[in-house]
C-alpha cells in the first residue's frame, strides 16, 4: 500500500475549508426566509446532500456497467465507494428534509414522489450491501453488485413515474406555501450564493470521501489476498 | 454474447427447460401447493386485518390481491431456484451446450406458469368469497398477466443471485421488493382503475408503465444473465 | 401572501445542522477505524508470512 498521496491531503484540507465556508454562508450570510424562518437554512445542506445521492447513484450504475464490460476490479471498488458515500448522504437528505418538513408542512413525512423515491432508493442501497455481504468470492460479489446497481438505476426513475400517478398534487399542509412546498421559493441573490456554494462544497467532499473509500477498498483486497496466501 | 453457435435453437432449449420444470413440478406438486395454501392464508388474514366490509373492499381489492401475489411469488421463485442449486441441476444446465439466456427464459417461463396457475385459482376463490365478479374482465386479467411478467422477469434474475449468497431465501424479498415497486404499484393502479370503472385515460398510463417495465426487465436479464451464472 | 411574522424555527435548524455534522463525523470516523484495523491486519499477516517463509 503506497502512502497517502499529497493531492489527497490537499483535497482533505480543501474539503474541510469549503465545508466551513458553506456552513457560514448557509447559517450567517444567507438572509432568513420570511415565511418559514430559520429552518429554511437546512435547505442548503439538504440540496447539497441530495445532489450527492443522485450523483452517486448515476456514478455507481455507470461503474457497474464498466465493470461488467471490462471485468476490472477497480471499477468495483469505485462502485462500492460511490454507493457507500451516497448512502450516507442520502440518509442525511431524508433526515434533513424531514426536519424541514415538520415546521413548514406540519408533518414529518408525506408520500410524495420525491420522498418516496428517495426512501426506496435508500432501501436499494442497503439491499446492495446485504447482497455483497453474503458473497465471499470477489469476482462474483463484483458481478452481482454491478448488476444490482444497474437494476436499481433503471427502476428508480420508473418508481418516480409511477408514484406521480398516485400523488399528482404535492400536499400543501399550511395555506400559501405551495411554492415553498415545491422547493421553488424565490431565492434572493445571497441565497443563490449560499445554494451554489453548497453544491460545490459537497461535490468536493464527495470526491474526497470516494477517494478515501477506494483506497480503503484496495487495502481490503490486499488483506484478503494475504489471508488467502497464508491459508494455502 | 449470444451469437455463439448453439446446437439446439434458443427456443428449443428454452422449451426443454420449461418442460423439465413443469414435469418435475407436476410429479411432486411441492411448490404449487405451498404457493396456493400460502396465498389463501394471506387473503384470510387480510380479511380480518383490514375488516373488509363492502365499501373498503372495492378500493383495496387490487392492493390485497397484488400483495398476495407478490408474497406467493417470492415463495415460488426461491423454491424453484433452490431446487436447481441443491440437486446440482444448475451445474448440469450450465454444462449443456445451450445459450445461457435459454436458461433464463426457461426458468422465467416456468416461474411465470406457476404464478399464473396460482393466480388462476386465487382469483376465482377471491371472487366467490367477496362476490367480486368484476375480476373476470379481459382488461383486469391482462393487467394481471403484464404485472406477473415484469415481476417474474426481475425476480428470476434476483433469485438466481440470492440463492448463491449465504443468506439465500431471506435475501430475495429484500433485493426484489425495492426494485419491483414500480411494477407492483403500476399493476395495483391499473387493476384498481379497472375494478372501479375508471376512465380509459386514467388506466392507460399505468399500463404503459407496465409494458415499459416488462420490456426493460426482460431485456436486462437477457443481456446480463451470463454474469449471474458463470463460476 | 399574508403578512405574518416570521416564525421562530431556529431549533429545527440547529437540529438539522447538528445531525449533519454528526453523521458526516461518524462516517469519517468509520473510514478511519476501518482503515486502521485493516492496516493492523495487514501487519500481522505480513509478520506471519515472514515467519512462515523462514521455516
Amino acid at each position: 500500500m503506497q502512502s497517502k498521496p499529497i493531492a489527497l491531503t490537499i483535497l482533505d484540507i480543501v474539503s474541510v475549508i469549503v465545508l466551513g465556508i458553506s456552513t457560514y454562508l448557509a447559517l450567517v450570510f444567507a438572509p432568513t426566509e420570511a415565511v418559514m424562518g430559520d429552518v429554511q437554512r437546512v435547505f442548503y445542506f439538504h440540496i447539497g446532500t441530495a445532489w450527492l445521492g443522485l450523483l452517486g447513484f448515476i456514478i455507481a450504475a455507470i461503474a457497474g456497467i464498466a465493470y461488467l464490460i471490462t471485468k476490472d476490479l477497480k471499477w468495483d471498488r469505485f462502485e462500492v465507494a460511490a454507493v457507500e458515500v451516497s448512502t450516507v448522504f442520502f440518509f442525511l437528505t431524508i433526515v434533513l428534509g424531514s426536519i424541514w418538513a415538520y415546521p413548514a408542512w406540519n408533518t414529518w413525512w408525506t408520500w410524495d414522489p420525491r420522498l418516496t423515491t428517495a426512501a426506496v432508493t435508500e432501501l436499494i442501497y442497503i439491499a446492495y450491501f446485504m447482497l455483497r455481504q453474503g458473497l465471499d468470492d470477489p469476482d462474483k460479489r463484483a458481478r452481482f453488485g454491478a448488476l444490482y446497481t444497474l437494476l436499481g438505476g433503471i427502476s428508480a426513475p420508473i418508481t418516480f413515474m409511477v408514484i406521480r400517478l398516485f400523488r399528482t398534487i404535492h400536499p400543501v399542509v399550511i395555506g400559501n406555501q405551495s411554492a415553498a412546498a415545491q422547493g421553488g421559493f424565490s431565492m434572493s441573490n445571497d441565497m443563490k450564493v449560499a445554494f451554489f456554494f453548497a453544491l460545490f462544497a459537497f461535490t468536493v467532499i464527495f470526491v474526497d470521501l470516494i477517494w478515501h473509500r477506494v483506497r480503503l477498498g484496495a487495502l481490503q483486497e490486499q488483506v484478503e489476498q494475504l489471508k488467502l496466501k497464508l491459508s494455502n | 454474447m449470444t451469437d455463439k453457435k448453439s446446437h439446439p435453437s434458443l427456443l428449443g432449449a428454452t422449451l426443454a427447460i420449461v418442460q423439465k420444470d413443469l414435469a418435475a413440478e407436476f410429479r411432486s406438486r411441492e411448490l404449487f401447493s405451498a404457493m396456493l395454501v400460502f396465498s389463501l392464508l394471506v387473503i384470510i388474514i387480510f380479511n380480518f386485518a383490514l375488516e373488509l366490509d363492502i365499501d373498503v373492499r372495492r378500493t383495496v381489492a387490487a392492493g390485497v390481491l397484488w400483495t398476495t401475489f407478490a408474497f406467493a411469488g417470492t415463495l415460488g421463485l426461491n423454491r424453484s431456484m433452490a431446487v436447481e442449486k441443491d440437486r446440482g441441476c444448475m451445474d448440469g444446465l450450465l454444462l449443456a451446450p445451450v445459450d445461457r439466456s435459454a436458461i433464463f427464459f426457461g426458468k422465467a417461463i416456468s416461474n411465470l406458469v406457476f404464478m399464473l396457475i396460482v393466480e388462476a385459482i386465487v382469483l376465482p376463490v377471491y371472487a366467490l368469497l367477496y362476490d367480486e365478479m368484476r375480476i373476470f374482465q379481459p382488461g383486469f386479467l391482462g393487467v394481471i398477466l403484464l404485472g406477473s411478467i415484469g415481476y417474474i422477469g426481475v425476480g428470476t434474475l434476483l433469485s438466481t443471485m440470492s440463492v448463491q449468497t449465504r443468506m439465500r431465501e431471506v435475501l430475495l424479498p429484500i433485493l426484489l421488493f425495492p426494485v419491483a415497486i414500480p411494477v407492483l404499484l403500476a399493476a395495483v393502479k391499473a387493476s384498481n382503475g379497472i375494478l372501479t370503472g375508471a376512465e380509459w385515460a386514467e388506466i392507460v398510463t399505468p399500463i404503459n408503465i407496465l409494458i415499459l417495465y416488462d420490456v426493460v426487465f426482460l431485456a436486462v436479464p437477457y443481456m446480463f444473465f451470463d454474469a449471474v451464472v458463470e463460476e | 401572501m399574508f403578512l405574518e411574522t416570521t416564525p421562530d424555527t431556529s431549533n429545527y435548524m440547529i437540529a438539522g445542522y447538528v445531525i449533519s455534522f454528526l453523521t458526516m463525523g461518524i462516517y469519517v470516523a468509520s473510514l478511519y477505524i476501518r482503515n486502521r484495523n485493516l492496516r493492523q491486519d495487514q501487519q500481522t499477516l505480513e509478520d506471519l508470512d515472514r515467519t512462515e517463509s523462514k521455516k
